[in-house]
């Protein structure tokens, strides 16, 4: 077989068992379905219900070309997380890479098959959309209903980000420091950069190059080809008393053909083709368990420690007086698991000692036990782990019952210091609002996706807006 | 034939192999040791899913970093824990391996029938890999590594976990295998594949020696 068959193969092989696997789990068409159910609530009306787009303070005359616009808005601003949370959770997350990767298969053809079975579920899940937006147009639109001009904006705009999302993800799964959760925190970051990005575009002529920053595609189609200027954009999160009344009428089919829009929504797509040709390029393959320590005075503050002395004549250990307890102080022991975490733990409980601790202290113990939470709700909900669980006196909902009250406990514990050098309860106050709902939060996640994922996205979106508000 | 020249494989501070040479002719090499000596760390170096330390490998008389191509095309490898696509059926993980090894999909279907059909699992490759038992995963994983004609069959304990006839299936196949490939096999339970081997290795304490 030549290279080119091979690698043909190999593609072919890689899309079809992915695509396998996406059929029979239960998330995909999980997916399909949030879309069309979903779609109500992604267009508003003057009462305020559903995502809010404002443009100078109104909202958009509703014409079939504007629907399709907004649909597409929501997606590449609000709802890509949700992609990404999918495209990480799923049932593809887990490959055979002990055996895959000794084989002389190219990696590049490997990651395109995966890429274009991710694209297949996330366009798939737009198609559903797209339907969706069909059957409200015929509700609700302002003059002639167009299912074209529906479709066409909304796959203009949502179709590349999209694709993009898939991208990212095979790229991240490549490298092994991107992974896990610092692939988390780089896709958090990406997504808040590519909502803030398109301003950098705005106030330039519409050309290709301006286009280009505009990731999520909302800059033309809602201002129009020339510049933005003052123009002022509201997407999600609106107070519906602070619209004006009536709606404003925006010319969406001249910002879809502005100048070099086309051309940078179809740009988009061939960056992302070159990401995971590069993430083919870049693979690195898995490591086993066991990790190198490292060396010199840092490896030795990190490090475990040698194991406790044995006593041969140990006796069998007897049962707890209160196993409940036991078992808080052995979940709270997990999420604080490893000195790393003990470290930035003292270093995030002095930094409440001083400055805004709604601002400063809070977050910052808030960002910490969201790893700390994540990284334990995502093992222990691991399948496998589980089976073993449920055959020990404790069942699995009072180890997450003990989860969540741990995971308060360390909250409370970080804002200590802040409470006491204040003299004041409010740091506590703070602590036991934001860490328990956090604790419950990773623990439904963890337990809805079986793996750490879902929880630490859902959570540095919630972190980000504690930090903002 | 492949020969390890002074090979150091550390996790840590913790030195698992110490400057380890061996060669591996055509034949059955078992590799015998205690738990935790180092015997899966090696077949995991000659299956290149990791890199030594330092030292050099050569398959074919070809140093690794110009024959690493060579050697994965021609291996065959079931390491002890492979992530299974549990919602996949045994036949589809199987030709999707055919296909990762560059195998025809036609001629790996029938190559995999006729091997799980020797070790018993013949009637459960249509059933999803979520309902199948230690056993039965330890065998899938092996005949994968069967697939084509391996040069080179790399075997972490692939009769652990199965019944006396099974495991004596599937060491009949590996003999077999044994007669034109180099097949290196680490076990708990040499005897009865000692009088097969051309070499009974022994690692402990970061050195490999014949036992």
């Amino acid at each position: 077989m030549n290279v080119s068959a091979r690698s043909g193969e190999v593609l072919r092989s890689s899309l079809r068992t992915s695509m396998l696997r996406y059929r029979r789990s239960w998330g995909l068409w999980l997916l399909l379905l949030i879309a069309p159910v979903g779609a109500r609530l992604m267009i508003s009306d003057e009462s305020g219900r559903g995502v809010v787009i404002a443009v100078q303070d109104q909202l958009p005359v509703l014409t079939s070309a504007m629907l399709g616009v907004w649909l597409g808005i929501v997606v590449t601003t609000l709802l890509l997380p949700v992609g990404y949370i999918y495209l990480r959770a799923n049932t593809n997350r887990r490959q055979p890479w002990q055996v895959e990767e000794v084989t002389a298969a190219p990696r590049i053809a490997m990651l395109l098959g995966r890429f274009a079975a991710d694209c297949v579920v996330l366009l798939g899940s737009l198609c559903t959309l797209t339907l969706a937006g069909w059957f409200l147009g015929w509700l609700m639109v302002t003059g002639p209903f167009s299912p074209w001009y529906i479709a066409y904006p909304l796959w203009l705009i949502a179709a590349p980000p999209l694709i993009m999302l898939a991208a990212l993800r095979i790229l991240f799964d490549a490298l092994p420091w991107l992974r896990g959760a610092l692939g988390d925190l780089a896709y958090f970051f990406l997504w808040m950069a590519s909502i803030v990005m398109p301003l950098l575009g705005a106030n330039q002529p519409s050309s290709f190059t301006a286009n280009l920053f505009d990731h999520p595609g909302f800059v033309r189609p809602l201002a129009g080809p020339e510049p933005a200027g003052e123009m002022n954009v509201q997407i999600g999160g609106v107070d519906p008393a602070s619209l004006k009344p009536g709606r404003i009428d925006l010319d969406v089919g001249a910002g879809l053909h502005a100048p070099g829009y086309i051309a940078a929504r179809l740009a988009w797509i061939g960056i992302a083709v070159a990401i995971v040709l590069i993430g083919g390029l870049m693979y690195r393959p898995h490591r086993v368990g066991r990790r190198k320590a490292g060396h010199g005075w840092i490896a030795k503050l990190l490090s475990a420690g040698p194991p406790p002395a044995a006593r041969l004549d140990a006796p069998a250990a007897r049962l707890a007086g209160s196993p409940a307890l036991g078992l808080v102080l052995a979940e709270f022991r997990l999420i604080g698991a490893g000195r790393l975490f003990l470290l930035l733990a003292v270093a995030v409980a002095l930094m409440g000692l001083g400055g805004d601790y709604r601002h400063m202290g809070s977050p910052a113990s808030l960002l910490l036990l969201i790893f700390g939470l994540c990284a334990h709700a995502g093992r222990s909900e691991a399948r496998g782990l589980l089976k073993l669980v449920v055959t020990t006196s404790l069942s699995p909902m009072m180890r997450r019952a003990a989860f969540v009250l741990a995971g308060t406990g360390w909250a409370l514990l970080l804002a200590l210091p802040a409470a006491a050098a204040r003299g004041s309860g409010e740091p506590l106050l703070l602590a036991l609002a934001t860490g328990g709902a956090a604790s419950i939060a990773a623990m439904m996640l963890a337990t809805l996706t079986g793996s750490s994922f879902a929880p630490r996205v859902v959570l540095l979106i919630a972190w980000y807006v504690y930090l903002s508000s | 034939m492949l020969t390890l020249n002074n090979i150091t494989r550390s996790y840590g501070r913790k030195r698992v192999l110490d400057g380890v040479s061996a060669t591996f002719p055509t034949g059955l090499t078992l590799l015998v040791g205690p738990s935790g000596a180092g015997k899966s760390t090696l077949l995991r170096l000659l299956a290149t899913a990791e890199k030594p330390n330092a030292g050099d490998m050569a398959w074919d008389g070809a140093p690794l970093a110009a024959a690493r191509k060579a050697l994965r095309t021609s291996l065959g490898y079931a390491p002890q824990a492979v992530d299974l696509p549990e919602d996949l059926t045994a036949r589809e993980f199987a030709l999707h391996m055919a296909a990762l090894k560059g195998l025809r999909q036609a001629e790996a279907d029938a190559q995999f029938a006729a091997i799980t059909d020797r070790i018993g699992l013949h009637a459960d490759i249509n059933n999803r890999i979520a309902t199948f038992s230690g056993g039965m995963r330890r065998r899938l994983v092996f005949a994968q590594a069967m697939l084509g004609t391996p040069r080179l069959l790399a075997l972490d304990e692939p009769t652990a976990e199965l019944d006396g006839e099974t495991a004596a299936q599937v060491s009949a196949l590996i003999v077999e295998r044994a007669r034109e490939a180099v097949v290196v096999m680490t076990t708990h339970l040499a005897d009865a594949l000692a009088p097969h081997a051309v070499h009974v290795l022994r690692v402990d304490q970061g050195q490999v020696r014949p036992a």
